[in-house]
Order: C-alpha cells, then sequence, then structure tokens
C-alpha cells in the first residue's frame, strides 16, 4: 500500500509538479479547472462530456492525418512545370541529397512524433471506453506524456505559410488537399487535447491501486 | 499510513507545505502523490515510472545542455541556412539575410516573425533558463512566482524556434527547379536545430519545484 491517493468527499491529494505545494483538490464540476494555490498552475481539469468526446476527436484526427500525409500540400508551376509533394516527400529529398540528419529534424517533429501520439492516443481511449484492457496501455500513455513537447505540427504549419510568401516570388502557388487537410487536424489534435484530464485517464488504468484499494481517510 | 494523514490535515489546515517536507513526491509522468517512505526513489504504483523528491542532478544536467545550446546558437546565426544555385551563381542565406530580404521587400510582419523565432526566441530562452539556475545556486527567496512563471513561458515558447528550419526543408523539397536553381540546407540547420532540443533538454532537467526549495 505505497499510494497516498484518497478520493472522497475532501478531494484528491495533489502535488504541483512545478512548486511542490500539496493539496487537496476538492471535486470540479464539468468544465472547470482547479489552480495550484501556490504557484497558479492547473492542477486538474474536468471536461465537458464523456470519454467518448475526445475518442471521437482522435478517430477524426486519425483520418485527417492520413489525408494530411497522402495528398499533397502545396503544387507549385514553374514555366509550365508542376512541382508537388507531401511532407514525408520533403524529409524523402533530403535522404537522397546525402543529409539524413536535417530529413529526420524535418521529418520526426512534424510527421512521427504527432503520428505516434495519435494512434497511441486512440489505442488508450478505446480500450477504456471499451474495457478491452489491452496491453501496455499504461507505458504507451507514459511514452505519450513524455513525446507530447516534441510533436510540432503548429509550428509546420506556420512553416509551410512563410514558405509560400517566400515561394510566391519565384513561382505560382496552389495550396494543395494536404495542406486544409492538416490545417483541420491541428484544430481537432488540439482539440483531443483540450479534452483529456491525464489524471483521469491514468485512475482509469490504474488496476494495480485498485487491487491495493486505496487507504481510508483517517 | 493514517499517522501520515493526520499530519498531512494538521500541516495544509496552517499554511501551504511542500510534499518533499512530508515525505511525499509527485511523480514526474502521471503526477500521482506517492509516499515515499524514506526512500529516495520509488517505483510509481500508478504508471511505473521512477518517482523522485526533485529531478536528479538537475541543476548540473540543465548547465550542461544550456551551455552546449549557446555554443550550438553561434554556428546556427552566422552559417548560412541554405545555399541558393540560380545559373552558375551560388547564395548563401542566413537567418538575418532571411530576415533582410523580407525587410526589403516590404513583408515586414514576416521579417519580424522570423526575427522573433529564431533570432530572439532561443537567446531569451538560454537567458531564462540561466537567469533561474543562477538564482537557485544563490539561494534567491525572491520573486518564487516570476521564475515559475518564466519556465512556463520558456517551456509553451521553445518549439516555435523550429520554423526556418521547417521553412527551408520545405523550400529545397519545393523548388527542384532542374537544371535552373536548386536550393541546399547549410550546416546552420542542423546547429540550429541543435540549440532547439538541447533548451528543451535543459527545460526539462531543470526542476522548478528548486525555485520554490528556497526559505527564508
Amino acid at each position: 500500500m505505497d499510494s497516498t491517493e484518497t478520493i472522497d468527499q475532501s478531494g484528491i491529494l495533489f502535488v504541483c509538479h512545478e512548486c511542490d505545494a500539496l493539496q487537496r483538490v476538492p471535486a470540479v464540476e464539468p468544465g472547470h479547472d482547479a489552480e495550484c494555490v501556490r504557484c497558479g498552475l492547473r492542477l486538474f481539469r474536468n471536461p465537458k462530456g464523456s470519454i467518448d468526446k475526445p475518442l471521437a476527436l482522435i478517430i477524426a484526427s486519425i483520418i485527417l492525418f492520413l489525408i494530411a500525409n497522402t495528398y499533397p500540400i502545396m503544387t507549385l508551376t514553374i514555366a509550365g512545370v508542376k512541382l508537388t509533394g507531401t511532407i514525408t516527400d520533403t524529409a524523402w529529398v533530403f535522404v537522397q541529397q546525402g543529409s539524413p540528419e536535417i530529413a529526420a529534424i524535418v521529418w520526426l517533429p512534424s510527421v512521427l512524433f504527432p503520428g505516434l501520439t495519435i494512434a497511441g492516443l486512440f489505442y488508450v481511449l478505446f480500450s477504456i471506453r471499451f474495457q478491452m484492457n489491452w496491453p501496455h496501455t499504461r507505458t504507451i500513455l507514459a511514452w505519450i506524456t513524455h513525446l507530447l513537447p516534441w510533436g510540432m505540427m503548429d509550428v509546420f504549419l506556420l512553416g509551410i505559410l512563410v514558405a509560400l510568401v517566400k515561394l510566391v516570388a519565384l513561382a505560382d502557388v496552389l495550396l494543395g488537399t494536404g495542406f486544409y487537410a492538416f490545417l483541420i487536424l491541428i484544430f481537432l489534435y488540439a482539440a483531443t487535447i483540450a479534452s483529456l484530464e491525464p489524471h483521469t485517464l491514468w485512475e482509469s488504468l490504474n488496476v494495480r491501486a485498485d487491487e491495493q484499494g486505496a487507504f481510508e481517510n483517517g | 499510513m493514517l499517522e501520515l494523514m493526520s499530519r498531512v490535515r494538521l500541516k495544509m489546515a496552517n499554511e501551504i507545505v511542500s510534499a518533499k517536507d512530508l515525505g511525499i513526491a509527485g511523480c514526474h509522468t502521471c503526477g500521482l502523490a506517492v509516499n515515499m517512505q524514506n526512500h529516495d526513489h520509488v517505483e510509481c504504483p500508478r504508471c511505473g515510472s521512477e518517482v523522485h523528491f526533485r529531478k536528479p542532478d538537475s541543476i548540473n544536467r540543465a548547465w550542461a545542455f544550456l551551455i552546449a545550446a549557446f555554443i550550438m546558437y553561434i554556428p546556427a546565426n552566422t552559417q548560412p541556412m541554405m545555399r541558393t544555385t540560380s545559373l552558375g551563381s551560388e547564395s548563401a542565406d542566413t537567418i538575418m539575410s532571411g530576415v533582410i530580404y523580407f525587410l526589403s521587400h516590404g513583408d515586414w510582419h514576416l521579417a519580424l516573425v522570423i526575427f522573433a523565432a529564431s533570432v530572439m526566441l532561443p537567446l531569451l530562452k538560454i537567458i531564462a533558463i540561466a537567469y533561474i539556475l543562477i538564482s537557485i545556486q544563490r539561494g534567491s527567496t525572491q520573486q518564487k512566482q516570476e521564475k515559475t512563471n518564466l519556465y512556463r513561458i520558456a517551456e509553451i515558447l521553445g518549439k516555435w524556434s523550429m520554423l526556418d528550419i521547417f521553412v527551408v526543408g520545405l523550400m529545397v523539397m519545393l523548388v527542384q527547379l532542374g537544371r535552373l536553381t536548386t536550393i541546399d540546407p547549410g550546416p546552420a540547420c542542423i546547429a540550429f536545430a541543435l540549440v532547439v532540443i538541447l533548451t528543451m533538454f535543459a527545460e526539462e532537467a531543470l526542476d522548478p519545484k528548486l525555485i520554490w526549495d528556497q526559505t527564508e
């Protein structure tokens, strides 16, 4: 019995992960947040709606992720010659030019890391929602937590827009299906993250602590 | 255990108390409050990660990443980001020449975005983390809230420095003009990415709880 967590009328025991203040967070109404009493960090959020909402959003994200990465982001026409490609093509050009390290810098934060995060979240959410008890959900959720800051789709989108302005001087530029899918994906992805509370997800996966039983409030 | 809980209640009724003072640590991965039971580190019962009171060797690791990031910041801004070869003539663009290009074309908002994201942001992030580290080492008890806010801002904004690398990546791919023009990535790309990655590691290594550990 090494978990000091108790859920009862006086709330859940929280340690602020930025200032270490120990506090009880009382029950939070749906759509409201609880902030740290000392440093103001958001400790807990009770999103409106059930787990169906992030699950639906993540399924939509998967579809848009696939579209965004199979259709060209833009098409250039220079002197009658059409040039087009997906994000992965961008990286592949670098590999062919003999600089795989630059390919990695572009491709990992814009495609692989967000892709793994989306796939992993789907796995965890689906497993919780339909009580599948799929293996390794805790490991995957831990990985997603550490992977999240390395996904940079939003920065990449701004990069597309800056490149667009630079290229307009050189060629006729037409934004492709991939670009629009990417734009919608960023909003869906942000909405998915906003509709999740990590603490609640962890509690749903917390089989071991259930076996041990939370200790009583003295 | 019951005794611990009553200690928690008693303490919390009067003042804000750090979890560490009561032998409790928050898991860095899942956030669970874990009773450390006189151990230095334990396995989190909820997510299986290793739980520490404070991130191990936080100050030293943060400094190491930060100094490496600062060294990389120099080639990132002086070496070319991309080389454009057009009809036999070659030109190399650094970050600043890209900013000047936009300024000369009247796109001052874009010039500002690139300058802020590529030149100012990494430098400000390095200075911010260095400031927090120095103040922890000097045992400063002042402006804890401001330093925590600074840490948060650095954490949120850091990734936007990747902007110019993505721009170069897209340019290189899209401008395959065959015999007329080629664009190649320059050495600054790698240096730049390393600045972003190393500052993210530094910020990850730095434990903001150390700011609040300093008492009068």
